[in-house]
């Protein structure tokens, strides 16, 4: 294949979306791409069988879209404002690139921290780390520029499984957390969308299951896609899924009884059978504090890893001596104390959480509620064994899974706990057919999740908690989002550390603080970098965040488009997009959502044509960027020690290294980024370099199904799950307080309420009233809730303004209106394409009704994040978006610093068309 | 026995995605607005007892096609492997097929049309002026299976001379291959499953026929 042939067959991928990457092909023809196809070549390779989801076709339209940014242009109004025409105007790439390389350098003679002790250049990127999939080397000019700020999200993280992703890899190394769908039989769906945002991979893998005969509950508010693929759809009350959750733990335990669950597992492989105290804390040995348990064989107390200890599960104890371990080491000895396991801690808990009490609060029938619990542990088949690559394990097909906002957001720690003990009760926790993480971010390496397994305190995994000791504690924020301050669970501190801190409080503490505020006042970054990224209308308050934005003094966007955010910027950079340019990505073992593959390995995005206009390949403009900021050999050693690709480009038996004082082409990078990959990858059977992977598209090796799967790690470490009792997290949240009310910092106090040992149900929805009426509005003139949710034609593919996705998602009820159930419509006079005004307290959008059956009656949904004005195509098109009328506030972020989408509305039919 | 197309399309794995839909758009290059294939949504029954269909629709290839009765240029042609055809030479665009389809599964365009308004590149490389003021449909691809006659493949079989729209199902709800082929997967799934088409009772003998349970 050469570049001359008239008609050619591209191999690249797609990773717009946090499901990639999916495999495809570009047919070229006399140079122009004109169609996606599948990549049939990886039929029996990648798990969505080598097909791109809807999203890859607007490809070709995103190349050739004439509303482009095709040169480098800069802002010639030095105001700033929605209202404010930028007056972009065309400039070279010198001139572009000379501008930045001088604030650049005059912000390192300045130094690269500012007065108030954080970086002064500040980085932000869109959906869930995608763009690092497209920003070609960037990464290694980063690296080699030192510290920068990730504080500034796009709502991403703390909209979307905010929770999820932190408790999820503190309980099981799980930065998102998926039913292992080829083997399970039974799910319980809480607002989890995957036949939206699980890409090709999940919608073949739940199709296939349904042939298969298992079966999914869906649990939410509103008959979604993937409500409407699952056997059952039961409409809950919005944010009340703790207590239905709550509830079937109490089914299981109290109605069922420990007799039914898979006791060798909670006894073995969790802290079940450790004692809890009086007050509250783990009975410890006191010559080791190590956590006791009840030995049923020496019918005595015993630390947790005495050799042939039978610990027992549940029951309470006498126990003779004993040492407590509270926040900031404070130790307090026991005699003669009563020690209740863990398990039985739990089971007095949840004790109170009745199908009827669930019922009165989530608007599910009891009997629902008791039906779907006895069906998950009948499903979960406890004692059951499979093989897996030849080894025998338990089969464990039942799975909680939980969506957006279910597992963000107040009451989201409630959930994913309970999920997660929902597991652990049946063994379902990491084995096959439960539940499994998919991919690490926070812990490391980020390419295998397993390496991440250490021996920790107590038996557990090894844990990197922002500390909260005296000592340790960041009492000046180093990040505007004060992630390493507030959110001790945010820990390890790379970029994705700063990115799942509480994006929001970056945006809002550059506008206001709280009274009792003693840390030094916010900056803005000198420079800020954006890209793949559009807070203006991601976020929340999105009106207010424009705003906010176009104080910033001096942004750099990369620009596809004009958009919101980078209507506000200094100066546009246009990237060759997706099919214009090259990089090598990892693919494989495991990745996000239902991502577990049978190999890992690389995959190639390549230049199929040639770029728009001036567009560059983002590799170039990083060169360019480090070589005329003076970065150039520290760039190149970044990129030599693998920071933009696979691999080191030297390591043991291979060298293809950069040479520091040269400034590499592109292709040149890639060709040896490419080399090195496949030798590590094959342990040096195999070197394959740029024109290889240009014909094939892809190198992988197999790895076997057991690496699916947490629980065989641990074992083979002797450790535990940190469950059910989360005494750690209680100790931490309250060394936390301490060290806030140090400081005499108060405003935190209600987020410090989250860090419980077993988590009680309060009355999250009302959270979202009471922010209503803090603000002065009274909850009787908002009577509904909206709510949002993704579809797979928009969903984090930064593609609102291609036409193909516009019309092809006009064909889904409801899409493009705002989703009120007919009855409710019928009240209010209000008819189906009715032009009708949303309003929250902050404000109002506009769309058009879409009259449902499917949705409760007190609830209103509007798909997708829309109500642009700056981004061409979709500016013209009446699309209502929730971002604009959600406030963002400090009462409505959780401890993890998460918020959810969600808001309190009236809706009322507008008397002539809405503008 | 000649070969005799059919599709089937299994109701239990549809998501409702519209990636058919795009991959046709793609792949036949229709104009902004022309679907010559794309999936319903459906709702029915009463709250809380709510179902979402979705179910996708395009030319059913029907043995008695009434397009094809009231043609009238023999524009429109049942071909012996299955396929209606329309012959945009003979077309006159008088749009009595559109009347006569009970499918709502034909088009007519008359002016060129661009996603933006102005053409893209890859807009100007497809446009075909044959298409404009003449009926337009699915056409099952008719060139892959045309195509399949050449190189000796297997419409259904290899994604070359297969339908578009089959070869990008990422639900893997498609088949297409020949019903008079008793060892095609099309008749296997028939066979083993229940299904339908869409308004049989009308005696049109549609090609396109849904599963929606096991036998």
């Amino acid at each position: 294949m050469t570049a001359d042939e008239p008609v050619r067959r591209v191999p690249t991928f797609c990773y717009n979306c946090v499901s990639g990457p999916d495999f495809l092909t570009v047919k070229v023809e006399n140079g122009i791409a004109t169609e996606i196809e599948p990549n049939f070549a990886a039929e029996t390779v990648h798990p969505g069988r080598g097909r791109p989801c809807v999203k890859a076709y607007g490809l070709v339209q995103k190349t050739y879209n004439p509303n482009r940014v095709r040169t480098p242009m800069k802002r010639t109004n030095p105001k700033k404002g929605r209202d404010e025409d930028p007056g972009f105007t065309p400039i070279s790439w010198d001139e572009a690139l000379d501008t930045i390389a001088e604030r650049l350098k005059a912000v390192r003679t300045g130094g690269l921290i500012d007065q108030a002790g954080l970086p002064r250049l500040a980085a932000s990127f869109g959906h869930g780390g995608t763009p690092a999939n497209y920003m070609g080397t960037f990464p290694a000019f980063l690296a080699a520029w030192g510290p920068v700020d990730f504080s500034f999200g796009s709502g991403q993280g703390v909209k979307c499984t905010h929770s999820e992703h932190l408790y999820g890899e503190f309980w099981h190394r799980a930065f998102t957390v998926s039913a292992d769908t080829p083997n399970t039989r039974y799910v319980i769906a809480c607002g989890a969308n995957v036949e939206v945002t699980g890409g090709p991979t999940a919608v073949i893998r739940h199709a296939d299951a349904r042939i298969r005969g298992y079966k999914r509950v869906q649990v939410e508010p509103s008959l979604t896609i993937t409500a409407a693929c699952s056997a059952e759809w039961v409409p809950i009350r919005p944010k009340t899924d703790p207590a239905f959750l709550f509830a079937l733990i109490n089914v299981l335990i109290h109605e069922h009884g420990l007799a039914a669950l898979d006791q060798p597992f909670l006894r073995d492989r969790t802290a079940s059978a450790y004692l809890v105290g009086p007050n509250g804390l783990y009975l410890r040995d006191r010559a080791t504090g190590k956590p006791l348990v009840w030995d049923e064989t020496r019918r005595a107390a015993v630390a947790f890893d005495t050799a042939r200890a039978v610990p027992a599960v549940a029951g309470r104890f006498r126990v003779a001596t004993a040492v407590t371990m509270d926040a900031d080491r404070v130790r307090v000895n026991h005699a003669g104390v009563e020690g209740t396991t863990a398990f039985q801690a739990l089971s007095d808990h949840i004790a109170r959480y009745t199908p009827e009490w669930a019922a009165a609060i989530c608007d599910v029938p009891a009997e629902t509620i008791r039906r779907i619990a006895g069906e998950y542990l009948e499903a979960a088949s406890i004692g059951a064994t499979i093989d897996i690559d030849g080894h025998t394990m338990p089969l464990r097909p039942v799975a909680v899974t939980l969506g957006k906002s279910v597992n963000n957001g107040w009451g989201a720690y409630e959930c994913c706990w309970a999920r997660t003990v929902l597991a652990m009760l049946v063994g379902a926790l990491e084995n096959p057919g439960g539940i499994l993480g998919t991919t690490v971010r926070l812990n490391r390496p980020h390419d295998n999740r397993h390496l991440s397994v250490k021996p920790g305190d107590d038996g557990f995994m090894v844990q990197h908690f922002n500390p909260t000791s005296r000592e340790r504690w960041e009492a000046t924020p180093t990040t505007r989002n004060l992630h390493r301050t507030l959110v001790p669970i945010v820990g390890r501190n790379g970029g994705w550390s700063q990115a799942l801190g509480p994006t929001q409080l970056a945006w809002m503490f550059q506008e206001e603080r709280p009274a009792d505020w003693p840390m030094p006042e916010p900056t803005h970054p000198d420079v800020w970098f954006v890209y793949r990224s559009n807070p203006a209308i991601s976020f929340w308050d999105t009106r207010r965040l424009a705003e906010s934005i176009a104080r910033f003094p001096f942004m750099v966007a990369f620009a596809y488009t004009v958009d919101e955010t980078n209507y506000m910027a200094d100066l546009l950079l246009p990237e060759a997009t997706d099919l214009e340019s090259t990089q090598l990505i990892r693919m494989g073992a495991t990745k996000y959502m239902e991502h577990f593959w049978d190999c890992h390995g690389v995959v190639l995005r390549q230049q199929a044509v040639e770029p728009q206009g001036e567009a560059r390949d983002f590799t170039w403009i990083a060169t360019e960027l480090a070589r005329r900021t003076g970065l150039l050999s520290a760039y190149v050693e970044q990129l030599n020690r693998g920071v933009a690709g696979v691999a080191p480009l030297k390591g043991e038996g291979y060298d293809v290294r950069l040479d520091p004082a040269e400034v590499p082409e592109p292709e040149r990078i890639w060709d040896a980024i490419c080399r090195a990959a496949t030798f590590t990858l094959s342990d040096g059977r195999d070197t394959h370099g740029l024109d290889w992977f240009r014909q094939h598209g892809f190198y992988k090796v197999p790895v076997s199904r057991r690496s699916w799967y947490l629980t065989p790690t641990l074992e083979e470490q002797g450790l535990r799950y940190e469950l059910p009792y989360q005494e750690r997290l209680m100790r931490i949240g309250r060394e936390l307080r301490n060290r806030l009310h140090e400081q005499n910092m108060h405003w935190w106090d209600e987020q410090l309420a989250e860090y419980a040992a077993l988590p009680d149900w309060h009355d999250v929805p009302g959270r979202w009233e009471q922010a209503l009426i803090a603000a002065g509005a009274r909850t009787e003139d908002f009577p509904f809730w909206l709510l949002t949710t993704k579809s797979m034609q928009y969903h984090s593919g930064g593609n609102a303004s291609i036409a193909l996705m516009d019309e092809v998602s006009e064909n889904l009820r409801g899409h493009t209106g705002v989703i009120i159930h007919v009855d409710t419509a019928t009240t209010l006079g209000i008819g189906d394409g009715d032009p009708v005004e949303v309003r929250s307290h902050i404000g109002a959008t506009y769309g058009r009704a879409a009259l449902v059956k499917g949705v409760r009656p007190d609830t209103l949904v509007i798909v997708g994040q829309f109500d642009h004005w700056a981004t061409p195509y979709i500016k013209d098109i009446e699309r209502a978006s929730l971002n604009s009328i959600a406030p963002m506030t400090l009462a409505l972020t959780d401890a993890t610093g998460s918020g959810a989408d969600i808001v309190r509305v009236a809706v009322r039919r507008m008397e002539r068309p809405a503008a | 026995m000649s070969p005799r197309y059919v599709m089937v399309i299994d109701l239990r794995r549809c998501v409702g995605c519209q990636t058919c839909t795009a991959a046709c758009k793609s792949a036949n290059a229709t104009p902004p607005g022309v679907q010559w294939r794309r999936v319903l949504d459906q709702e029915s029954g009463e709250y809380p007892d709510v179902r979402r269909t979705f179910l996708p629709v395009s030319c059913m290839h029907c043995a008695e096609p009434p397009c094809a009765e009231v043609c009238p240029t023999t524009a429109t042609q049942k071909r012996e492997d299955g396929l209606v055809t329309i012959d945009y030479d003979v077309c006159i665009g008088c749009a009595n097929c559109i009347m006569a389809c009970p499918y709502d599964a034909r088009t007519i365009q008359h002016e060129p049309r661009w996603a933006y308004g102005v053409p893209m590149a890859h807009e100007l490389a497809r446009a075909d002026p044959g298409r404009l003021s003449v009926a337009t449909k699915c056409t099952f691809c008719k060139e892959r299976i045309d195509r399949a006659a050449i190189t000796g493949q297997t419409p259904g079989v290899d994604p070359e001379v297969t339908p578009a729209c089959v070869n990008s199902c990422i639900s893997g709800a498609m088949l297409f291959g020949d019903i008079n082929d008793p060892t095609s997967g099309v008749v296997k799934l028939l066979e083993s499953a229940r299904h339908f088409r869409v308004h049989e009772d009308l005696g049109t003998g549609p090609s396109i026929y849904y599963i929606w349970s096991e036998t």
